[in-house]
């Protein structure tokens, strides 16, 4: 069989819906355009996976950030309760602008609660699966033009910088146009791994071990050898700002389960150099599970059997 | 006696094929090794030019200069027919050599013979399938042209030659810190080296000593100069893209300047003698999150031995790793360890032989090329253990995992997990 074809049809599994996408896009732009237009309001824009297009399916939650100017919020930044007090703005104006029975903008948001950083605003009924939010985060801008980022729970403001990660990413993806959608497929990965992973430590992997000059096959391949030994060395925010993404990260859980992809990803990249694309297809799905295409059983009748290492000879060129 | 051999080094070669139809060329020869090598051409009749010669120290530059030798633009066909005349051992008439040059031509005579490059920079339109070389060189007497051996240094030469066959890209962005520039160090600077490794942070108090010719790379034309600079100017010369930084401090006196340049390499090998200095590196490079490797001969040279030191979360430091093996009545402490410092020996006397301590100084580097290269994502590099026993002289008797019968047998074995309560492995 056909092993890009195969990767692509697999692509297409793991690949957020594009209505689910548009629709998710739609309503960022309503905030953003709600929010825009308020006195102390300098920039809205997207942040998290949607804004990296690096989004999963089903898309069921969009980052927005909205930054301030400290100037009309001259107590904003500092330690004590201005974090909740920046929380509770961005919930007033939620509410008034994009409420869903008096909104002066839209009508759409049907409860919006202040959470630890940002405002998380519900729109779909709760009854729904998968109900879409949209977070809004309050931020001051730096002179460095790195962000503020408030904490309600902890009473201070830190230091944050997640526009250099969607500018890292769409800088991986001009070096290589598979960069996001293999992304994607490593986030999809993560779920069959026996602890949690959050989605940011498989994106922030990849930016370290992900290469990006080599085939899919190949760079997987790769991928998962040096996460596997990368992971153990802390994962961290790329900018250098928030320490570990994930502190409660079970490093050895996720180290077995990357080692075991690594050695199937080395014996399918095996199959196929072999010329059995078969045998590779049956050795991707066992590491990405049944939405990889399987091979369709041979003409003869016969089912195609799992690939089995044929002992080569070393050929004798000695090399002096 | 061999063959006459003409070498043209990378510029004189790029102003013969970008200059006009011919020119005057001068070798620096040696007749008892029976080679030329470039070292002045000139186009057409323009001054002649000095081109350098391979590396500074090479050995033609003792040799005698010799002008009036000639180069001369020519038809690819001519190349075809040294390329033929090489294999065959046979010559190229006088009249048909001369046809097929341009250029001023210069007559050679009895007692005037002389040495000719021609330049040719397309292969022959019928033969496309046949790589000719670009320039042949000739010795041109009355009567014919006969074919000579040629070596042109190219602008790839060196790792680039092994791109796509080693990943010199990724080795050499890589930077690797060398503790003990001794037997083993000295040994391992060039192994690493020799992978194409970028960049070496060499560290070591000591000179080279008389005594210490017999075991190390470095021969004696260097004692009485520290070991680091020692081995650095041989890397300068054998290994010219590996940049070589030195330290020459102990490196338990200057933990303070060895802590923050462990933040800044992928590995930290330590060929140290003694376990006091080997303590401090695994300790600083688990602090500074560093992969350690630490190579070693232990039983006066009967057991070479490697440990690689990960910062993981699971895997034990060094002292871990010698308690478990000191619980298993495989090891017992250095008796020396509990005196004062100053009052041990911190050098082990000398009975190992050189050829089996750089034997470990080669494993013990490849151990710390593969584990840059894992992390950079080639499966072909994991290695089968943490630790690594080699028989060099094995005697009976040894408690496991130190029982090998056989020199030459490598036995890999797992990490030893941290020590509850290890000041070095669990976090300050
Ligand atoms: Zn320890």
């Amino acid at each position: 069989m056909d092993l890009t074809k195969a990767f692509a049809t697999f692509q297409r599994t793991v690949d957020a819906d594009i209505d689910q996408v548009k629709l998710a896009r739609e309503r960022r732009d309503a905030f953003k355009r709600a929010l825009k237009g308020e006195p102390g309001v300098l920039e809205v824009f997207g942040s998290g996976s949607l804004a990296r297009s690096t989004q999963l399916k089903p898309v069921h939650d969009v980052d927005l950030i909205a930054v301030f100017d400290a100037a009309v919020h001259p107590e904003w930044g500092q330690v004590g309760d201005s974090s909740a007090e920046a929380l509770e703005v961005v919930r007033e104006m939620v509410k008034r602008l994009l409420g869903d029975n008096e909104g002066t903008v839209a009508e759409l948001v049907r409860l919006a609660k202040p959470r630890d950083r940002a405002v998380k605003c519900f729109i779909d009924p709760p009854e729904q699966d998968d109900a879409f939010t949209v977070d809004v985060m309050p931020v001051l801008r730096q002179a460095d033009n790195t962000l503020l980022v408030p904490s309600k729970r902890k009473r201070y403001w830190s230091t944050a910088d997640p526009e250099n990660l969607i500018a890292q990413v769409e800088e991986r993806q001009q070096e290589w146009s598979h960069f996001r959608p293999t992304v994607r497929v490593l986030k999809q990965w993560r779920h069959g791994v026996p602890t949690k992973v959050k989605s940011l430590v498989m994106e922030v992997l990849a930016l370290k071990c992900l290469p990006t000059d080599k085939t899919r096959p190949l760079a997987l391949r790769a991928f998962f050898t040096a996460a596997a030994v990368e992971v153990n060395y802390g994962v961290v925010d790329p900018a250098r700002h928030c320490g570990a993404i994930q502190p409660d990260l079970d490093t050895e859980v996720l180290r077995t389960a990357l080692e075991s992809a690594r050695d199937i990803a080395e014996k399918a990249c095996a199959a196929a150099a072999d010329g059995d694309s078969d045998g590779a297809a049956l050795l991707w799905r066992e590491l990405f599970g049944d939405d990889f295409p399987a091979p369709e059983e041979k003409s003869s009748g016969t089912a195609v059997g799992p690939f089995l290492y044929v002992p080569r000879p070393v050929v004798d060129a000695p090399q002096g | 006696m061999s063959d006459l051999l003409v070498l043209v080094s990378g510029e004189a070669a790029r102003r013969m094929k970008e200059g006009g139809q011919w020119g005057q060329i001068t070798f620096r020869v040696s007749d008892p090794d029976n080679v030329g090598a470039v070292i002045a051409v000139s186009d057409g009749s323009n001054p002649v030019m000095p081109t350098p010669l391979h590396s500074t120290n090479h050995f033609l530059n003792a040799g005698h200069a010799r002008g009036q030798h000639r180069w001369y633009r020519a038809a690819p066909e001519l190349h075809l027919l040294w390329w033929h005349a090489r294999n065959t051992g046979r010559e190229v008439a006088l009249e048909v050599f001369k046809e097929k040059v341009a250029g001023r031509w210069l007559s050679p005579s009895a007692g005037r013979n002389y040495v000719a490059l021609t330049v040719a920079t397309e292969a022959p339109a019928e033969y496309p399938d046949i790589s000719i070389p670009e320039m042949v060189a000739w010795y041109v007497t009355p009567d014919a042209a006969c074919p000579v051996a040629i070596d042109v240094v190219s602008a790839e030469h060196g790792f680039p030659q092994l791109a796509g066959h080693w990943p010199t890209t990724h080795l050499a962005e890589s930077s690797i810190m060398l503790v003990g520039a001794g037997s083993i160090g000295g040994a391992a600077a060039h192994a690493l080296a020799s992978y194409g490794v970028g960049r070496l942070v060499l560290i070591d108090p000591d000179r080279l000593l008389s005594h210490n010719v017999v075991r190390h790379v470095s021969s004696a034309k260097h004692v009485g100069r520290l070991k680091v600079d020692a081995v650095k100017q041989e890397l300068a010369e054998a290994w010219p893209a590996t940049r070589v930084d030195t330290l020459p401090v102990d490196a338990i006196a200057a933990a303070h300047l060895i802590r923050p340049r462990l933040r800044h390499v992928d590995v930290v090998l330590c060929t140290a003698d003694g376990v006091a200095a080997r303590r401090v590196i695994s300790h600083l490079a688990r602090r500074a999150r560093t992969d350690a490797v630490l190579a070693c001969a232990l039983q006066d040279g009967a057991i070479g031995e490697i440990i690689r030191l990960r910062p993981w979360s699971d895997h034990g430091c060094l002292t871990c790793h010698r308690e478990a093996l000191t619980a298993r009545g495989a090891m017992d402490p250095e008796p020396a360890l509990d005196l004062g410092y100053g009052t041990g020996t911190t050098h082990r006397p000398m009975t190992a032989v050189g050829g089996d301590l750089h034997l470990v100084a080669q494993v013990a580097a490849k151990t710390a090329v593969a584990t840059v290269l894992e992390r950079r994502g080639h499966p072909d590099q994991k290695l089968p253990g943490e630790h690594a026993i080699l028989g060099l002289r094995p005697a009976l008797g040894w408690a496991p995992p130190f029982d090998l019968n056989r020199s030459g047998d490598i036995r890999w074995l797992p990490h030893s997990p941290p020590h509850p309560g290890c000041p070095t492995c669990e976090e300050p």
